[in-house]
């Protein structure tokens, strides 16, 4: 581990020693982002410290070649391990037995990867993307029931996604539409991810519609298998037809998306996503989303470990069946930025506060402040038994 | 002969001066707009953003336009923080589409993004964009000819038409007769037409492939006590530019 690490920290300064000249056409370039973040839990505080180095290499090899890659290094210190089950009820903590308990717990270890590389090749009539790549999809600020590859943080939706391995092509059918054909490899075929989508404008409006088949990997972690040392995996197939849309209606900007997923052994269900927001003339900016699944339930009596687990580790979007995300943000001054947002469960009334500030530091340096005030009582998806704390994020660009 | 020469003269003087009374403001507007609106161009530009505590903010820009800027294409070069950002501007910058690169997302903003400040400087993207709504959005009036910045000028007012989501209830613009050249514009308030928000002071005017082309720009928010200061750095008019240039597949590149 300590070798690999090496090997990219050499490799890294080796390539930022480069002069520009020897570089030629390779765009080099970065950030280094600070982060330290604080939660009080049950009456305790808790810290953690992440150190984080993206390298970004680009390079134009020709009028119809390109290729992007990026490393990320990251570190964190403090309190290394959390475990989930300090946040859950008791409800559902006193179900657990004694001895399984220590599984429950989420390590931030130390790690480096490649996130992105990619080769981009542009013939006239379509474009390949090839490697490991950003897959973005739908139009929802929160919540894109269309993306089966991402599920963007509830309290800082807009942070950059792992890159996914793909082999994608973007064939432009007149001015306005294009037609994606995406591949992401698995084991076999079977297994693998296929996606096909259509984009197109129609007036003042873009319409995608997406059909995706992909093997979802839920966990049951109610049984944890000794031999794989890890929940039992209950793999599935997934086939998903979904719409997506964005525009003005009456002056607001407008989006929205819906995705129905046939699941080949658990029941079917349905995402939706209703948005819209406007800036006033003061310059204040305001963003309201709804978002709806029915992988989610409605009664916050009925949340079991599986589904807190599911939330947590990234396997379903949400907890509970009906959200709505609101956003405010003004321009304070002209260097800084303040906002709050609140994301509420309309399933069991519960709520998170988000006060933000965004500060331009210098020409290459942001600071991010961010607080996490939950509301609801124990139990529900937003309860201040969660935990309330904040972080603080500076990111110098190079 | 010289009763000749003076009678002839007499009547160019006439002419000229009959000339100069029948430009109305819509005229006049009409050859700005003839003027700056050329068929397509490419540029590349430096923005300086002064902030109110003094501090400097500098953006290096590509922007292309198409069919007299009603297609406009503007990417980041710098600084790296916002490097291979770009925004497609569609039907005079009605339709706006938005590529971040770390994401690869494109995102689509309504009109209402146009009020919205174009990387926090003092030109909104209103500003930048659209290359017929002098004459769409407002009803021109020529007012007394002035003075301006040692240029003699046709002073224009520009009323906002009513319908229109302009943000702004009213110009007056200072047009440098030798060229029709807009040499000063004042920016006032969406709601009061007497309070003046931005002024923005086109300076170093060259001609380049026979047109005039002001290579420094300055917008003053007198709002916020801001300012912000765009230099062309180079600038080439009436090339050859694919429509496929202004598409979402040409942003993501």
């Amino acid at each position: 581990m300590k070798k690999k690490a090496f090997f990219i920290c050499a490799a890294m300064l080796i390539l930022l020693s480069i002069t520009p000249e020897a570089r030629g056409d390779v765009d080099l370039f970065g950030y280094y982002e600070a982060q330290v973040m604080g939660a009080e839990v049950r009456g305790r505080f808790y810290q953690l410290f992440a150190n984080k180095l993206r390298i970004d290499l680009k390079a134009d090899l020709s009028s119809s070649v390109s290729f992007a890659a990026n490393f990320d290094y990251i570190t964190y210190h403090g309190k290394k391990q959390w475990n989930i089950l300090d946040f859950l009820s008791s409800e559902i903590t006193s179900k657990v037995p004694e001895a399984m308990r220590p599984l429950y717990v989420i390590p931030f270890s130390d790690r480096h990867f490649l996130d992105n590389a990619y080769l981009r090749l542009s013939f006239k009539p379509f474009d390949l993307t090839l490697g490991k790549q950003q897959v973005s999809l739908g139009t929802g600020y929160v919540w894109n029931p269309v993306d089966v590859f991402n599920i963007k943080d509830i309290l800082d939706p807009t942070y950059e996604q792992p890159g996914h391995n793909a082999v994608r092509a973007d064939v432009p059918i007149g001015l306005g539409s294009t037609l994606t054909a995406l591949y992401s490899p698995g084991d076999e075929w079977e297994n693998s991810a296929k996606l096909l989508q259509f984009k197109t404008r129609i007036s003042r409006f873009d319409f995608a519609v997406t059909g995706i088949e992909k093997t979802w990997v839920f966990h049951d972690y109610t049984v944890f298998d000794a031999a794989l040392m890890s929940f039992q995996e209950l793999p599935e197939r997934r086939r998903l037809l979904g719409a997506s849309t964005a525009g003005e209606l009456l002056g607001l900007g407008v989006w929205a998306e819906y995705a129905y997923n046939w699941m080949e052994t658990t029941d079917d269900f349905y995402e939706l996503v209703a948005g819209a927001d406007y800036t006033f003339d003061f310059q204040t900016y305001f963003l309201i989303e709804y978002f709806r699944s029915t992988l989610g339930k409605s009664d916050y009596r009925d949340y079991t470990l599986n589904d807190w687990m599911r939330s947590f580790a990234q396997e379903q979007k949400a907890v509970s069946r009906d959200q709505a995300y609101f956003l405010i943000q003004h321009p304070a001054t002209d260097l800084m930025t303040v906002g709050l947002s609140a994301v509420c469960s309309l399933s069991d009334h519960s709520l998170a506060l988000v006060p933000m500030v965004m500060y331009s530091f210098s020409q290459n340096v942001d600071i991010y402040a961010y607080l996490n005030w939950n509301t609801g009582k124990e139990g529900t998806y937003f309860a201040s038994t969660m935990g309330n704390g904040g972080f603080i994020r500076v990111r110098i660009y190079f | 002969m010289p009763k000749k020469i003076m009678l002839g003269f007499s009547i160019f003087i006439l002419v000229s001066g009959l000339y100069s009374q029948e430009l109305t403001g819509e005229k006049i507007i009409q050859k700005v707009n003839d003027l700056i609106n050329v068929e397509t161009s490419y540029s590349k530009s430096k923005m300086t953003i002064t902030t109110t505590s003094g501090q400097k903010r500098t953006f290096i820009s590509e922007s292309w336009t198409k069919d007299k800027g009603e297609k406009s294409l503007i990417r980041y070069l710098k600084p790296v923080r916002v490097k291979d950002q770009a925004v497609l501007m569609l039907n005079n910058a009605d339709d706006i589409w938005m590529f971040f690169p770390r994401t690869q997302r494109v995102r689509k903003l309504a009109t209402h993004a146009k009020k919205q400040k174009m990387q926090g400087s003092d030109f909104s993207y209103e500003d930048m964009g659209g290359g017929g709504e002098f004459r769409e959005d407002f009803e021109a009036r020529r007012l007394e000819d002035e003075k301006k910045n040692d240029y003699d000028c046709y002073k224009v007012e520009l009323t906002r038409k009513p319908g229109s989501d302009i943000s702004y209830s009213r110009l007056l613009i200072w047009v440098i007769k030798e060229n029709f050249y807009p040499i000063v514009i004042e920016y006032f308030d969406e709601k009061d037409p007497t309070y003046l928000q931005k002024t923005l002071t086109q300076s170093d005017i060259e001609e380049i492939d026979g047109i005039p082309t002001a290579k420094k720009m300055v917008m003053q928010n007198l709002n916020d006590q801001t300012q912000t200061v765009m230099e062309v750095l180079e600038i080439e008019y009436d090339m050859e530019l694919d429509d496929r240039m202004f598409t979402e597949r040409n942003l993501k590149r």
